[in-house]
């Protein structure tokens, strides 16, 4: 809200608003998956342009309403204009406002991490590094295989909890191998994920939401969780 | 198919992630795989790459879709050719023509070169039962011959294999005295299948493609057992899945750029060979007797599904399998099928029935990585949704879903179907989850399913206020911050 | 000799009924699929035949460059020769180098303008043609081709993009020879190096349409040593194949 306030944009945030539906639908739910869809189109109605923050919901709204909805003309045709307002956060910054300063200021190493579906879903992987970059005092050190998944995908990460905390080790390996104090990702699940197991090993590095990030003012991220004490 | 293991997924895959032998071989095997296919398109500008895949893709959907042409124009051509074509419904009748032919030359030994589908059919036991001694000659599937367990990986059977086990293998079966130098252990292998290269009466391989226009079988390898396998027994058997025909000759070209690149990382195989009959009658060396057994096996279950049709393009790579983010933390034998990885989560269901495989298309975080690197662009993701939705709503045999699943779903739905129930939940939640939250993590859920996941990671408790709790007090009215 | 037997397989008519019905069809296609590769007539590959000749002849320089490159990092030991009657030495010259004490050859044409058996006599190396006659019935090539300590052929085609030499065994050229020896030379003359796999399946096409089929029934590529990495991914070289493989370009 703050950067996009910032931004110069006017933007309200729609209070009926839950869920995406992408829990439901990964996990073969479709009948469930079709009803909560429905109530976000509905709460969503209108011409405005709709930024999510998180990656997956993003795409969920872009890409696989229109699954959803495939046999339904009336309903498709709505995904599709629904589809074509859409924007994920770092996607509407870059490409819809053409803005990669927000005026934001972070003394500290920053590595990113490629969401699956942000990047092989809705092929935004320039964005968010070119708003790092934008970041006044902030360094992107890359860390290896930024592009592999964290281990979360959704149920998976409950279904089988150890292969998804094993993937997850691999990932913050690397973040550790990757020198930088924070990761920043555009994905609350792979947030959630990171920051669970960041936390529970007692390690020295912050997950961060890009929005987090460009919200910073001065070295401190606004709204960051609660360091643990070691 | 012979036995499939795929419902202990859960175990076999813990079991794996736990086990210091695997994950020392994965460590090792797949970031080779993966830097080695990265090399070998370095060749290419990407958009060449990407129209070699679109062209293969395309070949590939259009002979499936005239399947039936083909499969007649490659025995037509075959027989020309003076072979003989025979057609397998499934794995008993596809044994019982391999034990038929070596029957009526009297054959005692039978060598293999590899052959993803015979493993399928379980035919070294069958061979075995009926008094013929099967050796494979692929080291890989030597060594798991040797150790009686089914492949690791698709194109490096044994790679879950250390030099020591390796060793000990041999040593038990062919008393040869233990080594640790892998060149010594080749060429023990190499002596030991020589001598059976010379003498054995039947020689079976598989196929890489099998080319309709000219009847020919291309066989794409390293080692050279595949030559030795079709060049020196009496007979030749090739055993080939249905889907691997292309339909010209002019078409190898471009699967032989994509094959062994996508696999090893190789511009080409040591070794092509392309076998469209027995010995012509002027020929020096060569089987006097050439068979091709077309196998279906439940193919046509993949085949007669319009959105299933695309996996059997597939060309046996193990791309997807290497850059599987999955497949590299578990290997191939949890998979519990002769197929792993991400196409193994898509055929097995497919072939033996979803109800014996039903965890493998949730085996998977759908990342899309797979999707990304198969050669013939088969969408991988989209299909284990598709398994997924029929284990929820699909016919009486597919529905598999179980009843806490559908239970669990039930109560999303109903929490995220109104805000007002979203807020009611959450306040229930803030209240439950005060006595096992410490300074700002929840180090236990003791909840069904969900709980698996602090066993290795803190769950963050919910925030005090919601997001929309503060927009409503604090920035609606705010205009511009 | 390929056994008569009754050649049509007894379930083909029902196999490809199922195919059909998971298809969708019930009948057969009334006209073969539209595929262009498929469908191009005989006159037309042979035009196209006459274009990759040419192009061929145009660039054979620089082909002979690519091969010899991309064959020395394929792990071949190339050897260039430049003047005909020096092929014979090289080759000679190979086996000692490699201690060759008999040498399996193939009678082909490739070896009639040389004196290869008389450079290997006099460097004290047998030669053996490996092709069947009334003194050596064809059972015992096997035997002698196991036990041979090098292997020499001509080639067919030898393709620069892939490093790789053709061998299309018939009479005088068993594949064995090849094959069995831990080493393996291959004669390739100038005018056989082609540039592509594309240049090399469209004049097998050709050859299969002239021949209507009766053609060559086995064709192998070989693109370097014998090798396998299914140990701990290690590479080894020379498993079953040759492990040291020497390519001689004669220009």
């Amino acid at each position: 809200m703050k950067v996009l306030r910032r931004a110069g944009v006017d933007v309200t945030f729609p209070a009926d608003q839950t869920c995406c539906g992408q829990v439901g639908y990964n996990g073969g739910f479709e009948q469930e998956a079709r009803e909560v869809a429905l109530h976000f189109m509905d709460v969503f109605d209108g011409d405005e342009p709709v930024v999510v923050p998180s990656g997956s919901c993003a795409s969920m709204i872009k890409i696989f309403y229109l699954d959803l909805f495939a046999d339904d003309p009336v309903l498709l045709e709505r995904a599709q204009r629904l589809s074509e307002r859409t924007h994920e956060f770092s996607d509407f910054l870059v490409n819809v406002l053409e803005v990669e300063n927000v005026g934001a200021a972070f003394g500290g190493t920053v590595t990113y991490h490629d969401a699956c579906h942000l990047l092989r879903e809705l092929h935004i992987s320039a964005e968010p590094r070119a708003l790092i970059e934008g970041v006044s005092g902030a360094e992107l050190a890359e860390m290896t295989d930024s592009d592999r998944c964290c281990g979360f995908g959704g149920l998976f990460s409950v279904k089988f909890p150890e292969v998804s905390a094993a993937i997850l080790g691999e990932k913050l390996e690397n973040i550790e191998a990757s020198g930088a104090e924070v990761v920043v990702a555009n994905d609350c699940g792979c947030l959630m994920h990171m920051r669970g197991a960041l936390s529970r090993k007692g390690m020295r590095q912050r997950a961060m939401h890009i929005a987090e990030l460009l919200a910073s003012q001065s070295g401190l991220a606004v709204g960051q969780p609660e360091r643990p004490e070691a | 198919m012979t036995l499939v293991k795929s419902s202990q997924f859960r175990k076999a895959s813990a079991a794996a992630v736990r086990s210091p032998k695997i994950q020392i071989a994965l460590d090792r095997v797949m970031d080779h795989f993966v830097e080695a296919r990265a090399h070998a398109l370095e060749e290419f500008p990407p958009e060449s790459w990407e129209q070699m895949r679109e062209r293969a893709s395309a070949i590939k959907a259009q002979t499936l879709e005239n399947l039936d042409y083909y499969l007649d124009l490659v025995d037509r051509n075959v027989q020309r050719n003076g072979g003989q074509v025979h057609f397998a419904a499934d794995a008993a009748e596809a044994n019982r023509i391999v034990v038929d032919i070596a029957k009526s030359v009297g054959a005692k030994q039978a060598i293999k070169s590899k052959s993803m589908v015979s493993e399928e059919m379980g035919l070294n036991q069958v061979l075995e039962r009926e008094g013929i001694e099967p050796v494979e000659t692929d080291l890989g599937e030597y060594i798991i011959q040797l150790a009686h367990e089914t492949p690791f990986h698709i194109i490096a059977p044994a790679m879950h294999k250390s030099r020591e086990e390796v060793s000990d293998l041999f040593h038990d079966w062919l008393k040869t005295a233990p080594t640790d130098d892998i060149r010594q252990l080749c060429m023990i292998a190499r002596s030991a299948l020589r001598e059976k290269f010379a003498t054995a009466d039947i020689g079976i391989t598989g196929a890489n493609f099998v080319v309709a226009e000219t009847g020919t079988v291309v066989l794409v390898t390293n080692e050279g057992n595949g030559r030795m396998t079709t060049s020196v027994p009496r007979v030749h058997v090739a055993i080939s899945g249905i889907e691997k025909v292309i339909p010209a000759i002019e078409d190898v070209a471009l699967f032989l750029r994509l094959l062994p690149r996508s696999a090893t990382g190789q511009r080409i195989t040591s070794y092509n060979s392309f076998i469209s009959g027995p010995r012509a009658p002027s020929d020096e060396d060569g089987p006097e007797e050439f068979h091709l057994i077309l196998v279906d096996n439940g193919r046509l279950n993949l085949l007669k599904d319009p959105e299933f049709r695309e996996a059997l393009k597939c060309i046996r790579c193990g791309a997807c399998l290497n850059t599987c983010p999955v497949y590299r933390k578990v290997g191939g034998h949890a998979y519990g099928g002769v197929y792993s990885g991400p196409i193994g989560a898509v055929v097995t269901p497919m072939m033996a029935g979803i109800k014996d495989a039903k965890d493998l298309p949730h085996a998977s975080t759908l990342c899309g990585s797979c999707r990304d690197v198969c050669p013939v662009k088969i969408d991988i993701p989209k299909l284990l949704l598709r398994l997924r939705q029929r284990e929820v709503g699909g016919s009486a045999s597919e529905r598999s879903s179980t009843w806490t699943e559908r239970l669990l779903m039930r109560r999303w739905r109903s929490t995220v179907l109104t805000r007002a129930a979203l807020e009611r939940s959450a306040s229930l939640g803030r209240f439950l989850q005060g006595p096992i939250t410490r300074r700002n993590r929840i180090r236990k859920l003791p909840v069904p399913v969900l709980g698996g996941w602090t066993k290795a990671r803190d769950f963050p408790p919910l925030a005090p206020k919601s997001f929309a709790t503060i927009w409503r007090d604090e920035l609606a009215g705010d205009g511009r911050g | 000799m390929a056994v008569a037997k009754s050649t049509e397989p007894t379930n083909k008519a029902e196999f490809l009924q199922r195919v059909r019905e998971a298809l969708g069809r019930k009948e057969p296609l009334l006209y073969p699929p539209d595929y262009p590769p498929l469908k191009s007539a005989t006159i037309r590959q042979e035009e196209k035949i006459q274009t990759v000749l040419a192009r061929n002849a145009a660039r054979r320089p620089r082909l002979l460059e690519r091969l010899a490159e991309n064959a020395g990092a394929a792990g071949w030991n190339v050897h260039r020769v430049w003047n005909p009657e020096d092929t014979a030495q090289t080759v000679a010259d190979i086996a000692k180098k490699a201690g060759a004490k008999n040498v399996v050859r193939s009678s082909e044409d490739v070896f009639k303008p040389m004196d290869l058996d008389g450079a290997l006599r006099r460097a004290r190396i047998k030669p053996i043609v490996l092709a069947s006659s009334r003194s050596r019935p064809r059972a015992d090539l096997t035997g002698i081709a196991f036990d041979a300590d090098m292997g020499v052929t001509g080639v067919s085609y030898a393709i620069a993009e892939t490093a790789s030499c053709v061998i299309t065994p018939r009479r005088g050229l068993a594949r064995i020879t090849s094959l069995a020896p831990p080493v393996y030379v291959a004669v390739v003359r100038a005018e056989q190096v082609i540039e592509s796999l594309d240049d090399y399946f469209a004049l097998v096409r050709l050859q299969y349409q002239r021949t209507r089929g009766r053609g060559v029934n086995y064709a192998n590529f070989i693109s370097g040593p014998s090798r396998t990495a299914d140990i701990e991914q290690t590479l080894t070289i020379g498993v079953h194949g040759p492990g040291e493989v020497h390519l001689v370009l004669v220009s």
